[in-house]
C-alpha cells in the first residue's frame, strides 16, 4: 500500500543523504571551530608547534565545509 | 472581457498568497539566527529577502501547478485556482495571527483540494497523491529532522562543547549566516516556483499561453519580487514562536537546527521527495533543544504546531470550498471573484489594524 503511494527509494534516498550531510557537515564544521579555538588557545600559551597544528586543521576542515556549501548551491541548481 | 478579469483577480490573488508565503515562512529562514543572535533582526530579513528572490531564479523546472497531483486537471478552472489560492492565504493568514508556522504549501494544496471539490466532486480529488505527496511527506519531514538535529548537536557538544564559550559561539554564529543563507535560497527556489506554475496553469487555461509554455519573465521577477517582499516584511510573531518559544537556544543549536534543515531540504529536493520547510525547520529545532535535554522543548508549544499543522490541510480546504460556493453564488463571471477579493481585502485589513492596534511584537535594530 505504501509502496503505491509513495516512491519509497527516493525516500529511502532522502533519510541516507539528509542524515550523512546533516551530520557530516555538522562534524566537519565543529572540527574547524574547535581547531580555531584551540589555536587561539595555544598562541596564546606559546606553543607554536601544537598551534600551527590546530590551525591546519581548521583551515581544511573550513574548506571541507566550504566545498559541502557549494555542493548544495549546486544540487539547487539542478533540481 | 469577463475571463481576463478573472485572469488579472487570479494573478493578483497568486502574488498575495507568495506575499503571505515570504511573510510566513520567512521565520523558518530567520528565527534561529535572530534568536542566537548570529544576526540582527533586520539585517537576517534583509539577508533571506535577497536570498529569496535570487532563489526564484535559480530552477526553473516549473511544476504545471503545486496541485497537480492531488486534483483531476481537468477540473481545475481560473474560478477553482482563485478559490484555492483564497483558501492558501486565509489559512496563512490566520496561523500568522495565532503565531504558529504551519505550511504554506499545503495550505495551498488543501485551498485547491477544497475547491476542486466543491467544483467537481470527490472523484476530482486523487486520495493517494494526497496522500503520497501532502500527508505522508508531512510526518516523515519533522521526524527526519528531528533525528538529524538530535544527532547534529550532540556532535557540536561532544566536538566543541568543553572549549571556550566565546570563540565557539562566535564560530557556529558565522555558521548559521551560511546555514540561513542556504535555507534562504533553497526556500525561494521551491515556493516562488509553486506560484509561477500557479500563474502559468491559469495563463494556459484562459487560452494566454500555449500549453506546455515555460512561465514568461514577467511572471518570474513578479513571483520572485512578492516572496521576497513578503520576507522582508517579516512574520514577527512567528519568528517568535520559532526562535525563543520552542526552545532557548544557544548559536550551537541554532546552526545544528538550521544545518539540519539545510540537509534535510537539500536531500529531498535531489531526490524528488516533497518535504515542507516549515515542518523541517520545526523539527531541526526540536531536535536540536531534545538533543540537549528532553526537557528543554516546551513540548506544549510543539503541540500547538503540530496541532496546526493536522488543520492545515482540512482547514484551507474547508476555506478554499466556501469560497468557491460562495464565489459561484453571483454566476460564472467575474463578478464572484470580484467580490470575495474586495470582502478579503477588507478583512485582512481589519487583522493588520487590530494586531498594530495591540502593538505586534516588531522588534528593533
Amino acid at each position: 500500500m505504501l509502496g503505491t503511494v509513495v516512491d519509497t527509494q527516493a525516500l529511502l534516498r532522502t533519510i541516507l543523504a539528509a542524515s550523512a550531510v546533516g551530520v557530516g557537515v555538522t562534524l566537519i564544521f565543529s572540527i574547524a571551530i574547535a581547531g580555531a579555538a584551540l589555536f587561539a588557545d595555544m598562541n596564546r600559551d606559546d606553543r607554536p608547534v601544537a598551534a600551527a597544528a590546530f590551525a591546519v586543521v581548521s583551515v581544511v576542515a573550513l574548506a571541507a565545509a566550504g566545498a559541502a556549501v557549494v555542493i548544495g548551491i549546486i544540487v539547487m541548481t539542478q533540481k | 472581457m469577463h475571463n481576463d478579469v478573472i485572469l488579472v483577480i487570479v494573478v493578483g490573488t497568486a502574488l498575495a498568497f507568495d506575499f503571505t508565503n515570504g511573510f510566513h515562512d520567512t521565520a523558518n529562514v530567520v528565527a534561529t539566527s535572530i534568536s542566537t543572535r548570529a544576526m540582527s533582526p533586520r539585517l537576517a530579513v534583509a539577508y533571506a529577502a535577497a536570498l529569496n528572490f535570487a532563489g526564484a531564479f535559480i530552477s526553473l523546472a516549473v511544476a504545471a501547478t503545486v496541485a497537480q497531483d492531488v486534483v483531476d486537471s481537468g477540473a481545475i478552472t481560473p474560478t477553482v485556482v482563485f478559490a484555492g489560492l483564497i483558501g492558501g492565504i486565509s489559512w496563512n493568514l490566520i496561523t500568522w495571527y495565532l503565531g504558529l508556522p504551519s505550511s504554506s504549501s499545503h495550505a495551498l494544496i488543501g485551498g485547491v483540494v477544497g475547491s476542486a471539490f466543491a467544483a467537481a466532486g470527490a472523484d476530482a480529488v486523487s486520495g493517494d497523491g494526497v496522500l503520497g505527496k501532502v500527508l505522508i511527506p508531512a510526518v516523515m519531514a519533522p521526524i527526519l529532522a528531528f533525528l538529524v538535529g538530535v544527532a547534529a548537536i550532540l556532535v557540536c557538544y561532544s566536538v566543541a562543547g568543553r572549549l571556550r564559550p566565546g570563540p565557539v559561539s562566535r564560530g557556529y554564529r558565522l555558521g548559521q549566516v551560511v546555514s540561513g543563507g542556504l535555507l534562504a535560497l533553497a526556500h525561494g527556489t521551491n515556493d516562488a516556483q509553486k506560484t509561477m506554475g500557479v500563474i502559468t496553469l491559469a495563463l494556459v487555461t484562459n487560452g494566454t499561453l500555449a500549453p506546455g509554455s515555460d512561465p514568461p519573465t514577467w511572471v518570474i521577477v513578479s513571483a520572485a519580487s512578492a516572496i521576497a517582499v513578503g520576507t522582508y516584511s517579516g512574520g514577527w510573531r512567528i519568528i517568535r514562536t520559532m526562535g525563543t518559544r520552542i526552545i532557548r537556544m544557544d548559536p550551537a543549536q541554532g546552526f545544528a537546527a538550521q544545518g539540519a534543515g539545510a540537509a534535510v531540504i537539500l536531500a529531498s529536493s535531489h531526490y524528488g521527495f516533497p518535504l515542507s520547510t516549515t515542518h523541517v525547520i520545526a523539527g531541526g529545532v526540536m531536535g536540536a533543544g531534545a538533543g540537549k535535554r528532553i526537557s528543554a522543548v516546551r513540548w506544549g508549544v510543539a503541540g500547538n504546531i503540530v496541532a496546526a499543522w493536522l488543520l492545515t490541510l482540512p482547514a484551507a480546504a474547508a476555506i478554499g470550498a466556501a469560497a468557491y460556493g460562495f464565489t459561484r453564488i453571483f454566476g460564472t463571471g467575474s463578478l464572484g471573484p470580484a467580490i470575495v477579493t474586495a470582502i478579503g481585502l477588507a478583512l485582512v485589513t481589519a487583522a493588520f489594524a487590530r494586531r498594530i492596534r495591540q502593538g505586534a511584537p516588531v522588534p528593533a535594530g
